[in-house]
Parts: structure tokens; C-alpha cells; sequence
């Protein structure tokens, strides 16, 4: 799966870019709506939402987007991950309507845990819509049992304590988590925040995790060209191969397994 | 000048059963809500640390050990209780008994010490080792420098860049204090970047460092404990007020964005429905949606720094940008309790321009001798400019805030000419 702020830096090079990914091994296509105040992103993350918003993106033109995605023939299955501001004030019922017409299966919003997540839950069954719920090495034992008999689509791993951003390493607490929830549930898991490294791609997947989930990874390739970003849309659908083998690494180790 | 209609614009489910929902004093409502105002909003990542601060909180707040500690240190080190003083030359002005609830006569020049003391102690008694916070005035950030200081905690302190340009007087007593001062650039380098990029940083480190949240905002449980924490201002004045005039005052004035010492001066005085309050927040140059600061005339209800709250926002759901000379009014959300209290017409929501403001200052100035804060003169702009709103005989409390010392490079810029 794959995370890209839209509009960022315009929206012909984020649709551009949604293509490529699906294109080259991402399943699962996850459109973020730019906020003013993305605070659960890390520095990489935080200026593609400047920039997005900087350039004129809305909520409004995200969806419109997606629809025409669609329309392309993208068939991958889309997440729409927005902080909750946005979908509050459109209307959380309108919000998760708009999202089906334009074709998407699910909805993120980094900034509702469980506890707030009953309305926005009703609103999506009531579309169709599923609400991915998440979950983190701090969620406690029976907070974990909740959400993963709650959970519809797959189950949202965040990695690492902190903000999303490429990181390194790989605590051993996320090895941990994701066997806890594999005793728990047979939802899907997909893991994200701080993953940009095969080794860490192997190590999740081998470990049980169904997928992981790269954003700012792929926005600091093309961060890197912002005059001119298609220029990077080959690195970034290599990028995207590399995590894709090193998925199928993970899987052909975990059965040896 | 004028009063907001914001609180004409609540709908039904905004008003609410009155009452029904207020917390108690230092115990939050359920889920934290203030009527519909409230809740918490944050990544999973921050939900362990906010459940186990509020399961401190109510272990160790009600206990005499802590409260013996907690009033020692504001009254042995802070200086409790502050005055409350007959301003009689402010009083002939205005035309009414004027008293001013001397805050800035607590240590550090405003009343953010009673909070940074009471989260410091709690962050002591969780095993924290490390305070990490945000300032735009300076004054929070210097209160918390000081309580880390008492408690030996490290204390980190994100300032927006245009602030610290603008509070340069704060930046150093910080510094000098200990404290790391560190400068954040995203968004306008304002109090709003500020908490975002310590909400950032503490999801990274909750298990080792406590965010000491300045005001009563952010998700449930900030709201009710930095609530509980500045009570004592009200508490104070309730006492003070029945000695020196053997009844309760006509009316409460405070100034506000997140809306921490309002809170503390009005929380006494919720039940007591002949005692008017008034919250003044900042008016900006004026109420064009782009030089304001004033979110209950010009903003809705939202989701900001996992509350919701009364917001400044664009048809999108963006937040927008607050604008006022006074740094420490310049934040977009209004608290979820002060957005309860306005919606539901317990207290009355106004505003003062920068003009305005700066006037107050002078006015404040000449009459008693006293250098407001900023912020502290929207709550006397109010009164110089709403004599209508209040009779001959009436007793009106003014919770006079904060020293205005961090901000005469400021007024000085301003009145040159005029003085």
C-alpha cells in the first residue's frame, strides 16, 4: 500500500504518480486529503501537505480526483485518509458518501482513535465504506482485543512510536505487536510509519504482517525534483518493485517458517 | 468593539441541556466532553499516555499529600494568594467598582505558573523524567523552565519562529532558566505550529516525557486538569471579593484563547447565575476573516489538536490562521469547556481590537501604574469600551493576568508619537 498526500506538489503529478505506483506492485492505493495540521506526519509529510494546500488542493478536488482515477481504469483498491477536521466539517455521512460515489472502499482519519470512531464507523456501513482502525506497540491488551474484533478491511500497524517519516531501524516492539494481533484476528495487517528499507519490508511480512504501507519514502524521491517531479516517477516505481519482492521475500520466508 | 454573535450561532445540539454536561471541578465529564465540545482526538500512538495522565490526575490531585505540596509551592514559591486590589483611578473612568486579580503579581508575571507547578508535580509522580511544552507569549514557557527547575525535570519549550522574534524577552529568561528553546518554522511559526510540533514530538516520546499543555486545550484530559489547576484564581477571588465587600461581584472579565485563567477565575462562579462572565478574546485590526483572531464571531465548531472546540476555519475544514498583536491570544481554537460555557450563554464572548488594546495599556498605564500584558488588556479594553454593559453600583473583577514588561518594545513601537 502505498500513502500520497494529493496535489502535492500538483495534482497532474499526483495522479500521475497513483498510476505509476499501482503500476509497479501497490495493491492498495491510499489518497490523503492535505490538512492544515497533519499531526500525527513528520516533517516529509508536513510540507507535502504545505505545498498541496499551498497550490489550491480541497477536500473537494481530492475526491473529484479519485473519481477520475476511476474513470482512468485504476482498479486497485483505494483508502481515502483524511484528519477527522475535514471530514467533521463536511459532514461525516455526506464525507463517507462522496468517498463511494467517487469509488473508494475505505477511510482513515490519523486522528480518531477507537473511542471517537463510533460515528464515523455507523456513517461508513452505512456506505459501504470501512473505517481502518489502528493500532501501535503502546495499545494495551484489551484496547487491542476491542479494535481487532471491531476492525473491517485490514488493521492499520503503526510501526514506531512517533510521526510518520523513513526511519531506519525496526523496534522490536512492532515484531511483538503484530504477533499479538495474529493470535487475535484473521483481519488483514498492514504495517506503516517509518518503512522504507527491504530489510524491514522482510522482517514485518516473515513476522506475519499481510503488507506494509510506504508514504513519506516515496514523497522524499520526488521532493527531491519538485521543478520538475515526473522526472522521478521511474526511481519511485523502482522503489515500489523493490518493496513489492521484498513482500514476497517476507511471505516465501514465513512459510518455510 | 462589540460583543461576538458567535454566541447566537450555536445550533440546538451545541446548546444542549444546560449544565447536564459541565464537569465538576478536576473531574472531567464523560469522555471528556463539555457539552459536545471535547473528546480526544489523537493518533493511537498518544492514547496510552493520555489515559495514564488521567488516571494520575485522579489518583493523585484529590489527596491531601499533593494539595499540602501543590499550595505550598504556589504559596511559598509563587506567592499565592495574589492580591485583589480596589483600582479606584481605573474605577472613576469606567464609571464602576473595578478590582484587579493581581496574577501578574505571581511568579514568572502571569498566572501559567499554578498549571506549570500542578502538571510538573503530576509528571514527577508519573516517573517522567523530561517536560516538553509550547509558548507564544513566553509566559507559559518560562513558568514551565521554572517548574521543571523545582522538580529537576529537563524541560524542552517549541516556539513558533515569529514569536520568538516578537517575545525575544521570554526567549532569554528560558535560556538563562535552562530551558531548550526550540524554534519551530512550519505553517505561519505561530502557537498553532508550536503545538502540532510538540504533539509530534511527544507521540515519539510519551513514555519518558510529559507535555505540559499551557492552556485549557487539546484532548481530554488537558482541558479539566489545566482547568483544576488554575481554579485557585477563582477560588481566591470568591474569598477575597466576600472580605472586602461582603458579597460576590456583578461581574468576572477575562481575556482568552485556549481560555486557561478565564477558566480558573470563572469555575467558582459557574452556579452563581447572578455573576455575569465575560470572555475577551482577541480582535485583531479587525473582523476581516484574515486579521482576527476572534473564533466565536468568526469561526465553528471543529476538530483541532484532538479537541473539538469553537475554530477558526475555511469552508474546507482548514484551519485558518488567527491574527493579533498579543501573542498569547493568537491561537484558532477557543477550549472546549470556554466553547461549551459561550455556546451555551453562560458566559458572554467579546472581543477587543488591537487598537484598542493598545489604548487599554496607555489608559492602565497613567491611571494605576500598572504595565498590562497584552492579552491582559483585552479584558480592561473591554470594560473602557462596554461601559454600557455595567451599572454605577457594580463590582467587576478583572483577572488582571499578566506583566505586560515582555511587551513594552511592542507598545513603545506603537504609541510613539502619542507619549
Amino acid at each position: 500500500m502505498a500513502h500520497v498526500y494529493y496535489g502535492d506538489p500538483t495534482e497532474e503529478f499526483s495522479a500521475e504518480l497513483i498510476r505509476t505506483l499501482a503500476g509497479s506492485g501497490v495493491d492498495i492505493v491510499e489518497v490523503g486529503i492535505p490538512s492544515s495540521d497533519p499531526t500525527a506526519d513528520g516533517p516529509v509529510f508536513t510540507a507535502a501537505c504545505e505545498r498541496a494546500l499551498k497550490g489550491g488542493m480541497t477536500p473537494r478536488r481530492c475526491i473529484e480526483g479519485i473519481a477520475r482515477l476511476r474513470e482512468g481504469g485504476l482498479e486497485a483498491p483505494i483508502v481515502v485518509t483524511s484528519y477527522y477536521n475535514v471530514i467533521y466539517s463536511t459532514g461525516v455521512g455526506r464525507f463517507m458518501a462522496e468517498v463511494r460515489k467517487a469509488g473508494a472502499q475505505a477511510v482513515i482519519s490519523p486522528d480518531v482513535p477507537f473511542e471517537e470512531s463510533g460515528e464515523l464507523i455507523a456513517a461508513g456501513r452505512g456506505e459501504g465504506i470501512d473505517v481502518i482502525l489502528q493500532v501501535t506497540p503502546t495499545t494495551d491488551g484489551a484496547r487491542l482485543g476491542r479494535i481487532a474484533g471491531a476492525a473491517r478491511g485490514f488493521i492499520y500497524t503503526i510501526n514506531v512510536e512517533g510521526v510518520t517519516g523513513a526511519r531506519d531501524g525496526m523496534p522490536e516492539s512492532a515484531l511483538e505487536l503484530i504477533k499479538r494481533l495474529k493470535a487475535l484476528t484473521e483481519t488483514p495487517i498492514m504495517v506503516g510509519f517509518g518503512i522504507s528499507r527491504r530489510e524491514q519490508v522482510v522482517g514485518l511480512v516473515s513476522a506475519g504482517a499481510d503488507g506494509v504501507v510506504t508514504g513519506s519514502a516515496i514523497a522524499e524521491i520526488y521532493a527531491r525534483r519538485l521543478d520538475r517531479p515526473e522526472e522521478t516517477l521511474g526511481a519511485i516505481s523502482g522503489f515500489a518493485k523493490g518493496i513489492k519482492a521484498a513482500c514476497a521475500e517476507g511471505n516465501a520466508q514465513r512459510k518455510v517458517a | 468593539m462589540g460583543t461576538g454573535p458567535g454566541a447566537e450561532t450555536g445550533t440546538e445540539a451545541v446548546r444542549g441541556e444546560e449544565g447536564a454536561a459541565r464537569a465538576e471541578p478536576g473531574v472531567g465529564s464523560a469522555k471528556g466532553r463539555f457539552g459536545i465540545f471535547g473528546g480526544r482526538y489523537v493518533s493511537e500512538t498518544l492514547v496510552h499516555a493520555l489515559t495514564d495522565l488521567e488516571d494520575a490526575f485522579g489518583r493523585h490531585y484529590p489527596t491531601e499529600e499533593f494539595q499540602r505540596i501543590f499550595r505550598g509551592l504556589l504559596r511559598d514559591y509563587g506567592g499565592r494568594p495574589t492580591p485583589l486590589y480596589h483600582a479606584e483611578n481605573l474605577s472613576r473612568i469606567v464609571g464602576f467598582k473595578v478590582y484587579l486579580k493581581r496574577e501578574d503579581l505571581l511568579c514568572g508575571g502571569s498566572h501559567k505558573l499554578n498549571n506549570s507547578i500542578g502538571q510538573a508535580l503530576l509528571a514527577k509522580r508519573m516517573g517522567k523524567r523530561r517536560l516538553i511544552t509550547e509558548t507564544a507569549a513566553g509566559q507559559h514557557g518560562v513558568s514551565a523552565a521554572m517548574a521543571g527547575n523545582i522538580l529537576g525535570l529537563e524541560t524542552e519549550v517549541f516556539m513558533g519562529v515569529k514569536d520568538i522574534a516578537r517575545q525575544e524577552g521570554n526567549v532569554k529568561r528560558m535560556r538563562l532558566l535552562g530551558a531548550k528553546v526550540k524554534p519551530v518554522a512550519t505553517g505561519e511559526g505561530v502557537l498553532k505550529d508550536a503545538v502540532s510540533e510538540t504533539l509530534r514530538e511527544w507521540a515519539a516520546c510519551s513514555r519518558t516525557a510529559h507535555y505540559l499543555m499551557g492552556s485549557t486545550v487539546g484532548p481530554h484530559p488537558f482541558p479539566t486538569i489545566v482547568g483544576a489547576f488554575q481554579s485557585v484564581i477563582g477560588e481566591e477571588i470568591r474569598a477575597q471579593i466576600l472580605e472586602k465587600e461582603g458579597r460576590l461581584p456583578d461581574a468576572i472579565v477575562a481575556c482568552g484563547s485556549g481560555g486557561s485563567n478565564a477558566i480558573g477565575a470563572f469555575r467558582p462562579f459557574l452556579d452563581e447565575r447572578d455573576v455575569r462572565l465575560h470572555f475577551v478574546e482577541g480582535g485583531g485590526e479587525s473582523l476581516d476573516a484574515d486579521n482576527c483572531a476572534a473564533a466565536f464571531v468568526l469561526g465553528r465548531p471543529g476538530v483541532l489538536h484532538g479537541a473539538l472546540m469553537q475554530l477558526l476555519q475555511d469552508e474546507h475544514g482548514q484551519v485558518k490562521p488567527s491574527r493579533t498583536r498579543a501573542a498569547g491570544l493568537n491561537y484558532p481554537g477557543r477550549g472546549p469547556e470556554i466553547s461549551y460555557l459561550c455556546h451555551s450563554g453562560r458566559v458572554k464572548a467579546g472581543y477587543a481590537f488591537d487598537s484598542e488594546v493598545f489604548e487599554a495599556v496607555k489608559v492602565t498605564c497613567r491611571s494605576e501604574g500598572l504595565i498590562p500584558a497584552l492579552e491582559t488588556a483585552h479584558a480592561l479594553a473591554y470594560i473602557l469600551g462596554h461601559r454600557e454593559e455595567f451599572d454605577k453600583g457594580d463590582v467587576v473583577v478583572v483577572n488582571y493576568s499578566g506583566r505586560g514588561d515582555k511587551d513594552v518594545e511592542t507598545i513603545l513601537r506603537h504609541l510613539e508619537g502619542e507619549i
